[in-house]
């Protein structure tokens, strides 16, 4: 509160508040999600293009909900660098969640479906985080995904019936399981993900509204 | 409280009894605990929850009626009994009809309406079957059914093991095994449904259900057994009409739904167990102990309340302390010169399959009792017959191929009709006879008449067309050899060049250039990824990808530019071979756009199974033309490639018996004059057989049976058919006619052992 008398602000900090915050750091409360940038020449048309005939080529004629497993096989997890173009990241032997989940997103449309971003907060361990810290470190990339034992992470939510989405975390090739139990390693602390009207979706036994964080599970 | 549990195997694909007696010991701390079990070499009789043990004689030397009446004693004498085996569990069913207060297993008719693959009682659950059919058929329609999915099929027994058959020769040998194994003929075919794998347990007694969960498997074992799981409530839906048919049932006992959730989340049930699953005890730590359930409906007594430490639950594997009193036994030798130690599974379970088939349980085989049935035969068609009747079989010197006249013309004009119906305007579409599924005069006479358009993957090829009559400007070049032989090149310009590689594309280019070759398309090959081929220009990767790109843009402007992708159907299967098109008319769509070069003209092949070309649905080939449009609307001209589908009917194989021998066990082989030099696909695709009767010269059409064709030749692998019944009466001298070998049977066929 900026007091104009005093010529001081005072910062109010309602510490419960704080804590029951559902997006458990607050550097990415307001974090946008990724895309990939479009140099708007045929370097770009040509890999956006090869990146979804590609995709449906794996496909294999399984049904276009299936969650595009080839992703993880073509381009390893790892750090890349942003911005980045689609001209970039095919040539890329690692890729990033951002850049993946961009990726995955674009694919379900280019299916035909519906999905939104989706950001994730996961509670790891500062044993695994230092590792990562080091390694997008040497990359000389942003490291602001990382904070102390949790980090952000980004995937996509693909609409899977009225009113109820299924988590896809291409970095990983799976679907996030919504009966988690809890916490823990690798467990997911919050998600958002982004519908743009805000609207409640039903993901197993949560409701998650969309652009907005919603608590999965207590930081431990 | 004394009780007895069986089916204590704990190797990678576990039985029940362990986890049965953990949870059992957990609701009753007390109870006397007895593991029944078959050989000594079962791993589960170690374990420490377990007061007793109670072995028997491996099945295979067990008197069931004696052991049956000992069993029948101690249930009488007030023990209980819970099966960790399906066939055990099955047998107990048989010998109580009436069932058994302390049988703690399902009886007889609730094991005839769970029977695999239909699995009548599920009616009212929210599940679907998969797609099946039983062994008892054709070959002919095994072979149509593993086509139609994509070979994604699966061989199951009757009570376990199930094999993945990605193709006929695999096929074949799983289904030999199989029926050894099981002492049945009676398999079936399952198509295999992709997703996430779970399941359903329950336990009931008397009707009434007494609990169930749901487990989704969270990790598997190599053969996709639980290792760990996560277990919740069974929701509503699944969970009311599961018990108005557990009611039905007058189920007791354990009992496990296996399914599989496709990506759409619709569940299908691939089998319904007669016993609790290996991960019962995975429910237990959940909170929910259906063994202990069972056993407190049954007795009375009251089991220790359950208490959940976990939703989740996963395996170990624990070094355990061996009973004293049941050392191990020795490892048998390895046999002389062989690798590994051949031992039998030790829960014996195909010995008393076999035993069971030998006391002739009707339940084994279903009611027709037709488990060992050759099944009928494969249709021939009628066409075949007449060209048949038009064959004098004096003059002919057997191995020889027979030409079916009648049959190749209704063929081509079929596929000739059906190109013009389905032809527009706008886009036409023609067929194109490749010559290389056979390059017999007559049938490429009959391609020409029919206006199809020849197809050579060499110019040696073309020479053998333009000798029948075609032009040059009819003709298609394709294929990673075809400026072979070199001086064979015609004159005049081609109907269409496709380049097979990227180094193809910049010879051509610069042919064309320099005058050397003239043609009215000019194209490349694609070769989508996912499918292993060695031909084409691949898309693997982006910068595959472009190199293609920037090579059609050098392609010369005053040839109109088209498109190539052969892929045979036989081989990949129906449905994959439609999605393949949808992905090339998508990567088409890429190169147009990308190129800026309008495809004109798409050359889509081929090798199709006969069937599934000619009695394939019009519709679907309707269907495609009309995808081409819409997609890639400067197509001017489709050509449809059959490949083998006109030249595979079109010939026989006849050959004449050499030699009947009998062996032990009405294993019978026959020698004939014909071999693998003229059959060189036999491994490939049944063929359709016909022995003409010595007496009336009727035509019979052979049955699936235990008879060895063997070749001629001394070859070891010369057996051009394993599993065929010989007609009785049948001796050396007669004649059969192998049926559809006019494809690559005939073309590839090569001269051997003939001096």
């Amino acid at each position: 509160m900026y007091s104009a008398a005093d010529n001081r602000l005072d910062l109010i900090v309602d510490e419960p508040q704080i804590l029951d915050r559902p997006c458990p750091s607050t550097r990415w409360e307001q974090f946008p999600y990724s895309s990939i940038a479009h140099h708007g020449e045929a370097c770009c048309d040509v890999a956006r293009e090869w990146v979804m005939s590609y995709d449906f080529a794996q496909l294999n004629g399984a049904d276009a909900a299936s969650g595009p497993r080839w992703l993880r096989q073509k381009w390893k997890w790892g750090p890349s660098p942003w911005p980045i173009h689609w001209c970039e990241a095919v040539e890329r032997d690692t890729l990033d969640c951002g850049a993946l989940g961009c990726m995955a997103r674009e694919l379900f449309a280019e299916r035909g479906l519906q999905s939104f971003p989706a950001q994730f907060v996961q509670q790891y361990d500062e044993g695994a985080t230092s590792q990562w810290l080091g390694k997008w470190d040497a990359e000389q990339v942003s490291t602001h995904w990382i904070d102390e034992d949790v980090i952000y992470h980004e995937a996509c939510a693909l609409v899977s019936g009225d009113g109820e989405v299924k988590l896809f975390d291409p970095s990983a090739g799976w679907w996030v399981n919504s009966r988690q139990a809890g916490g823990g390693y690798g467990g997911l602390l919050a998600v958002r993900l982004f519908d743009g009207d805000g609207r409640a979706w039903r993901w197993g036994r949560h409701t998650l509204r969309g652009d907005e964080w919603t608590k999965i599970a207590e930081r431990p | 409280m004394k009780i007895y549990v069986s089916g204590l195997y704990s190797g990678g694909n576990p039985q029940p009894g362990v986890g049965i007696v953990r949870s059992l010991r957990q609701g009753y701390p007390n109870a006397t605990l007895t593991g029944v079990e078959y050989s000594n070499r079962v791993s589960g009789i170690h374990w420490q929850d377990l007061d007793d043990l109670w072995i028997q004689r491996p099945w295979d030397e067990l008197d069931l009626e004696s052991y049956g009446a000992k069993v029948k004693a101690l249930l009488d004498g007030g023990a209980y009994w819970i099966s960790g085996s399906d066939l055990e569990a099955m047998w107990l069913a048989d010998l109580f009809p009436d069932g058994h207060r302390n049988l703690l297993a399902p009886p007889m008719a609730a094991f005839k309406r769970i029977a695999k693959p239909g699995v009548e009682a599920h009616e009212g659950l929210p599940v679907a079957i998969p797609t099946h059919i039983s062994t008892d058929v054709s070959d002919w329609d095994l072979h149509a059914f593993c086509r139609r999915h994509n070979w994604r099929v699966w061989l199951k027994g009757p009570y376990y093991d199930a094999a993945r058959t990605p193709s006929w020769d695999v096929f074949e040998a799983a289904r030999a095994a199989l029926s050894k194994v099981w002492s049945t003929q009676k398999l079936f075919l399952q198509a295999h449904v992709g997703g996430y794998e779970e399941s359903v347990m329950l336990s009931a007694y008397r009707g009434e259900l007494l609990g169930a969960v749901s487990m989704r498997k969270r990790d598997i074992t190599p053969e996709g057994k639980t290792w760990a799981g996560d277990v919740c409530d069974v929701p509503g839906d699944f969970l009311d009409p599961l018990r108005r048919i557990v009611r039905d049932l007058n189920w007791t006992g354990g009992g496990e739904l296996e399914m599989v959730r496709d990506p759409k989340g619709q569940l299908w049930l691939l089998e319904w167990n007669p016993r609790f699953p290996a991960w019962v005890h995975g429910a237990t730590i959940a909170g929910t102990n259906l063994p202990a359930r069972l056993v407190q409906e049954a007795s009375g007594i009251l089991a220790r309340p359950e208490r959940a430490d976990s939703e989740e639950f996963t395996r170990v594997v624990l070094e355990v302390p061996v009973r004293a009193d049941y050392p191990l036994p020795p490892l048998p030798e390895p046999f002389a010169g062989a690798i590994g130690h051949s031992m039998k599974h030790p829960s014996g379970l195909p010995a008393l399959a076999e035993q069971l088939h030998k006391n002739g349980r009707a339940m084994m085989d279903g009611e027709d009792g037709s488990a060992d049935s050759g099944g009928a035969p494969a249709a021939v068609p009628e066409s075949f017959l007449a060209d048949l009747a038009g064959v004098d079989f004096e003059q002919v010197q057997t191995p020889e191929f027979l030409f079916f006249e009648k049959t190749a013309e209704g063929l081509f004009r079929q596929a000739s009709e059906r190109a013009h119906r389905i032809s527009t305007n706008e886009t036409q579409v023609v067929n194109a006879y490749s010559i290389k599924t056979n390059p017999d005069p007559r049938l490429i006479a009959l391609a020409r008449k029919h206006g199809f358009l020849a197809e050579g993957i060499s110019l040696a090829e073309i020479q053998a067309a333009l000798a029948v009559g075609f032009r040059t400007d009819e003709c298609i070049l394709n294929g990673p050899g075809k400026w072979w032989p070199r001086d064979m090149l015609p004159d005049g310009p081609l109907h269409a060049v496709f380049c097979d590689s990227i180094a193809d594309l910049e010879r051509t280019v610069e042919a064309m250039a320099a005058g050397d070759l003239a043609a009215h398309h000019v194209g490349v090959r694609i070769r989508t990824p996912n499918v292993t081929s060695r031909f084409g220009i691949p898309l693997d990767s982006p910068k595959t990808f472009r190199k293609l790109i920037d090579g059609v843009k050098r392609l010369p402007q005053d040839s109109k530019f088209g498109i190539h992708f052969h892929m045979a159907s036989s081989h990949i299967g129906v449905a994959q071979w439609w999605h393949l098109f949808e992905s090339i008319l998508k990567w088409c769509r890429s190169i147009e756009t990308l190129s800026g070069r309008s495809i004109e003209i798409l050359d889509m092949g081929g090798g199709w199974f006969p069937d599934d070309w000619h009695d394939g649905e019009e519709g679907d080939f309707a269907r495609a033309v009309d995808t081409v449009r819409a997609l890639l609307p400067n197509v001017r001209q489709i050509v449809s490639e059959p490949g083998k589908a006109m030249a595979q009917p079109s010939m026989a194989l006849a050959m004449r018996v050499l030699e009947i021998q009998q062996h032990e066990e009405d294993h019978v082989e026959a020698v004939v004059d014909a071999s693998i030099a003229e059959l060189p696909m036999h491994f490939f695709y049944p063929h359709r057989m016909l022995r003409r009767c010595g007496e009336t010269g009727a035509w019979q059409p052979l049955r699936r049976g235990k008879t060895h064709l063997m070749g001629r030749l001394c070859m070891e692998h010369d057996v051009v058919a394993a599993n065929v019944q010989l007609p009785e009466g049948t001796r050396a001298g007669d004649l059969i006619i192998f049926c559809d070998a006019g494809g690559y049977d005939r073309s590839m066929s090569y001269v051997f052992g003939r001096g």
